[in-house]
């Protein structure tokens, strides 16, 4: 599904900052990974280049099947359309839109007709228990809520990939985990590709792989008994 | 997209709703502008072409003569071959003495002879006037249309008061005319009286102001042109009534030209505020930009979507600035009209309708406005990366960072607008055009730079003052550099443009001043019609002699102007006597001198031109003025160009001896008086009065009356610009408002944060108000040298374009300091509001915000 390839990314400012320095990666469909690192390790940044949202200095970024370091803008907005989907630890929500709305966001971006908008939405938010919760504003929910109407955004398109950037980050313990579980219910049920950074090692313990970065290199990549369970 | 304008968009309108109508507010004022100037100008074009067709009736063609048709010239053609039939014509604007039923059109025409011309239609019962006779007989009958009866609660036999030339005149209804062709001229406003009562009314003598001609079945016309110039010879013009009613317009439409300027104006401010708006939304907007760009948006979709948005507020300006323009427009043809009238004698009435291919331009010029103003914007939208979009904390699109190549493109196209005006290779509009934008170019590309440097020198000043306050509206200002280019562009714009127009109405004003004071020497003027181009009355000659009888009186000297065609255009020749004119006034030469003058025009028939007309027409001392006199075709030596300022057409003076000779017609427009020492000027005009009461109409003005009157003509034509200066000044007050309420909204976290820090209301209220008035000074600052070069080009080449006089330059240094003064009180009124929204903000809730 996703492979990394002496990927490197710098910032250029008044000094240059190394975010990645020669990431090599591969992660295979259906696998549920967590990366772990302390601030700066480069955790977000390669999260953003598995998405898309942003282009290496130099390496390959092979998400399925495509390299896209070579996308162009346009290629690549469309390859998010499709193949990857988002959860943010801000839940990203548009403040103005019901939650149905929402969730339709991308399939309408897509411009998939209203009918197979309509029912896929209902059968997502019957997904994540947010059925009585369509016609609601993202003001009039609790963090836990808002967090499965992004989930449910995320897996509205279908897409085979989903990151999730702190996805409990911004939640109490047992909004957390309800998060948590519903997580590993998609990756279960759907076989979605799971790769999730977080700083929380009961988060992280749900996962089957867990990726430890520091200073922009990966520091370790273990294979985690019973994640996921 | 549907989803995204009808979700999205819709609901960031609903949640600024003061900004979003601020904006739209823009464009309604540049297309209610705009709209309101063309139907205006389409209405008194429309109107004059109506009048002179309606009343045309059947006529073919029209035979004119500069100072009026000779009554004999009827019978002379009346039996030429081909020619059906003739009527004389005179033409008046009278207003009655209810002044709210609108100026009339008196047409006096031979009522017996005219049916073949026009078809009356009388109204009522009568199928025909009572008695033709009776009509004839009595010199106060005229008819009047049912529709002004009606308003003027006017019947048959009942009288109305009307200001004729000599005073006022009570005329009596004697038939109504039904409103259906000829009775639809002048909007309706009109009255026929008898041609030979006219004559008299209006002191035309034995002459009509045209012959109608008919011409008989297979007589073409340009047959009958050839008839008729072949019988009268080159003095006499035969036109058709359409090609008469083609030089009317194009007269008028020449002044109201100068009017799209104004209104482009007012449009090109209104794009900077949509340009400001929308910069600030995409920086508002940024996180939603991030998350449809990760959700998949393409760059293009986010810039169509802006575009969009950009689209709708055009429509819907548009529509509004349409309406508000249709409600204006009524009031600009009023004060159109009347200009035209004081100005060149030429006006129309009637009720403004917006027709439909104004109203689709306007709509269009509001949607070009509206997506140039949100152009930029979306495209930096649709570039900002999704990861930065995304990022947390204080974000702002970022400016190109190569500010080099901008501000030496910026020099080089302000450096060709100078030079474009100063060696225009081309003319008019086009010369006109091409400097705007260029110039309009040069300023946009480097306001923005310079603006950044000026502010830059704010800081210490303004931390000096104010520690506090001052270093939160640098902060403010630096930190938002596209809102705050965006708004000084809009300041320094609509500056500019204020004082350029300043610049050129106070230089056309201090010119025309001081020619008054050089040229208008003498203590009175007798006047017979207060319409200085197409007067109402001709004094006889004769009448200078008993003027010399008045006790008091020195010298008079006799002006007569006229208005022949010279290379197909009107000009003006004048007449005077020269040699004591030359006595008691100071002309300004531009080629020649007095010695040349005096003796060239007293006493070898030559004579002298206008500045403009010299320009004009690329002639000068050594050469000839060929015109078409009564006597036939005269060339006529120039001995000297003058710096004058009778007539913007152009102006020739001769001696009064050369008119009486060529155009043999010694009547008089102005008597010019001298008194006798130690006589008491306003005594010799009483006596004057008393001469001429209930004999002649005679306005007789004391010299500070007479050019306070022509002040009056001038402010008059400049009238519409002032409103326009008005409109410039309130979107730059709406800009103002726009941009501190944004900036109080992106600083909502900070202004928080410093609450809690125990800042109080009075200190960012104070950085607000700051804010507010650096803004307006960068932009005053900015539009101090831009404005002087744009006075420069009004003085020079649209002045020469428009009026055929270069004006000396002149910087509006009275408008600069009424600008110094309300712009600091104008500025702070408009930080009011948002420094209140900033000090009754919530600390907790403010700092919580995202």
């Amino acid at each position: 599904m996703l492979k990394l390839h002496d990927v490197i990314k710098t910032y250029d400012g008044k000094s240059q900052v190394t975010a990645l320095a020669g990431i090599n990666l591969t992660i295979g469909a259906g696998e549920m990974v967590a990366i772990m690192g302390p601030s700066g390790s480069g955790k977000s940044t390669l999260l953003n280049l598995m998405g898309g949202l942003d282009v290496p200095t130099s390496g390959q970024v092979m998400v399925a099947g495509e390299d896209l370091a070579r996308e162009s803008e346009k290629g690549r907005s469309l390859f998010r359309r499709s193949k990857v989907s988002y959860i943010f630890q801000a839940y990203h929500l548009m403040p103005t839109l019901k939650v149905s709305q929402n969730v339709a966001l991308p399939l309408h971006l897509a411009g998939v007709p209203a009918g197979e908008i309509n029912r896929k939405v209902a059968q997502v938010l019957k997904e994540v228990g947010l059925e009585a919760r369509s016609g609601h504003l993202p003001d009039e929910l609790s963090g836990g809520e808002r967090q499965r109407v992004a989930i449910a955004r995320a897996l509205v398109t279908g897409a085979p990939l989903l990151l999730a950037d702190e996805p409990t980050g911004n939640l109490d313990t047992a909004r957390g985990e309800e998060i948590l579980n519903l997580l590993r219910t998609i990756h279960r049920e759907r076989g979605t590709t799971i790769v999730m950074v977080t700083h929380d090692h009961h988060a992280a313990s749900a996962c089957d792989r867990l990726i430890k970065l520091r200073d922009g290199k990966v520091e370790g990549d273990s294979v985690q008994a019973g994640g996921g369970k | 997209m549907k989803f995204l304008l009808r979700t999205l968009s819709l609901s960031y309108v609903r949640r600024h709703m003061a900004k979003t109508l601020l904006t739209l507010l823009g464009v309604v004022v540049g297309v209610a502008t705009f709209s309101a100037i063309r139907s205006a100008q389409g209405t008194l074009v429309q109107g004059i072409r109506s009048t002179v067709d309606r009343i045309a009736g059947k006529a073919q063609l029209q035979i004119t003569m500069v100072g009026g048709v000779p009554e004999e010239v009827q019978e002379r053609i009346r039996e030429l071959p081909g020619i059906r039939a003739t009527s004389p014509v005179i033409e008046q604007i009278v207003v009655p003495e209810k002044g709210e039923l609108g100026s009339l059109l008196v047409i006096g025409i031979d009522l017996l002879g005219d049916r073949e011309m026009r078809d009356y239609g009388f109204d009522g019962q009568d199928a025909d006037l009572d008695d033709p006779l009776l009509f004839l007989a009595q010199p106060d009958s005229a008819l009047f249309t049912r529709e002004f009866a009606d308003r003027a609660g006017l019947k048959i036999g009942e009288a109305i008061a009307v200001r004729a030339p000599k005073g006022v005149k009570r005329v009596t209804a004697r038939g109504l005319l039904s409103p259906k062709g000829f009775s639809e001229a002048f909007g309706g406003n009109l009255m026929v009286v008898d041609v030979y009562a006219a004559q008299e009314l209006f002191g035309r003598g034995r002459r009509f102001d045209r012959l109608d001609v008919r011409l008989d079945q297979g007589t073409s016309i340009a047959q009958g042109i050839a008839t008729l110039e072949q019988a009268l010879g080159p003095a006499y013009r035969v036109e058709t009534p359409s090609r008469r009613g083609e030089q009317m317009e194009r007269i008028v439409a020449n002044f109201v030209s100068g009017f799209n300027i104004s209104s482009g104006f007012a449009l090109s401010i209104g794009t900077f505020l949509i340009f400001n708006a929308f910069n600030v939304a995409v920086n508002r907007r940024r996180r939603d930009i991030g998350t449809l760009r990760a959700l998949g948006a393409t760059p293009r979709q986010v810039q169509f979507l802006f575009l969009a948005e950009g689209l709708l507020i055009g429509i819907a300006g548009g529509i509004v600035g349409c309406l508000t323009g249709t409600m204006l427009s009524q009031g600009f043809l009023r004060m159109m009209g009347q200009t035209t009238e004081t100005v060149y004698g030429v006006t129309s009435s009637g009720t403004v309708h917006l027709p439909p291919g104004i109203a689709l331009e306007s709509m269009a010029l509001g949607i070009l406005a509206s997506l140039v103003g949100a152009w930029g914007p979306a495209l930096t939208a649709s570039r900002i990366p999704p990861t930065e979009a995304l990022a947390k904390g204080a974000f702002q699109a970022r400016l190109p960072t190569r500010v080099a190549p901008r501000i030496a493109a910026g020099c080089v196209a302000l450096g060709c607008a100078i030079l474009l005006a100063m060696y225009p290779p081309l003319g008019g509009n086009q010369l006109i055009l091409s400097v705007l934008l260029l110039g309009g170019t040069g300023l946009v590309l480097l306001v923005g730079p310079l603006s950044r440097m000026l502010l830059q020198l704010f800081i210490p000043l303004a931390a000096r003052f104010a520690p506090v306050s001052g270093r939160l509206s640098s902060d403010a200002l630096l930190g938002s550099p596209r809102r705050t280019s965006g708004t000084v562009m809009a300041m320094a714009f609509s500056l500019t443009f204020v004082l350029g127009f300043g610049g050129y109405m106070g230089s056309t004003k201090a010119t025309m001043t001081r020619w008054m004071d050089d040229a208008l020497t003498c203590d009175l003027f007798v006047r017979a019609s207060a319409n200085f181009s197409r007067p109402d009355f001709l004094f006889p000659g004769a009448l200078r002699d008993e003027l010399l009888k008045v006790p008091g009186v020195r010298t008079v000297e006799s002006y007569r102007g006229v208005h022949p065609l010279f290379r197909g255009q009107p000009i003006l020749v004048g007449s005077i006597e020269v040699g004591p004119t030359m006595d008691r006034t100071k002309f300004e030469y531009l080629q020649g001198n007095p010695e040349a003058m005096r003796r060239g025009v007293t006493r070898e028939g030559m004579c002298t031109v206008s500045e403009n007309f010299s320009r004009k027409y690329n002639l000068g001392v050594g050469q000839q003025v060929e015109l078409v006199t009564p006597s036939g075709v005269v060339r006529i030596p120039i001995a000297a160009v003058l710096r004058d300022y009778s007539s913007d057409q152009g102006m020739v003076l001769i001696d009064r001896t050369l008119f009486l000779r060529l155009w043999k017609d010694d009547r008089i427009d102005i008597f010019d008086v001298s008194i006798t020492h130690g006589a008491d000027a306003g005594q010799v005009r009483n006596a004057i009065r008393a001469q001429l009461a209930g004999k002649y109409p005679a306005l007789v003005s004391t010299r500070k009356e007479f050019t306070a009157e022509i002040n009056k003509a001038i402010d008059a034509f400049y009238a519409l610009t002032r409103v326009t200066v008005f409109l410039a000044l309130l979107v730059a007050f709406l800009g103002i408002v726009t941009s501190l309420l944004i900036s109080v909204a992106e600083r909502t976290r900070e202004i928080g944060i410093l609450k809690a820090l125990g800042a109080l209301r009075s200190q960012i209220g104070r950085s607000i108000v700051l804010e507010a008035l650096a803004l307006a000074l960068t932009g005053l600052i900015l539009a101090i040298p831009a404005g002087n070069l744009f006075a420069a080009f009004m003085e020079g080449a649209i002045a020469e374009f428009f009026t055929g006089w270069r004006m000396p330059h002149h910087y509006p240094w009275e408008i600069l300091g009424q600008l110094l003064i309300a712009l600091p009180l104008v500025s702070a009124f408009a930080a009011w509001i948002p420094a209140r929204q900033a000090g009754r903000m919530k600390i907790t809730e403010a700092i919580e915000y995202e």
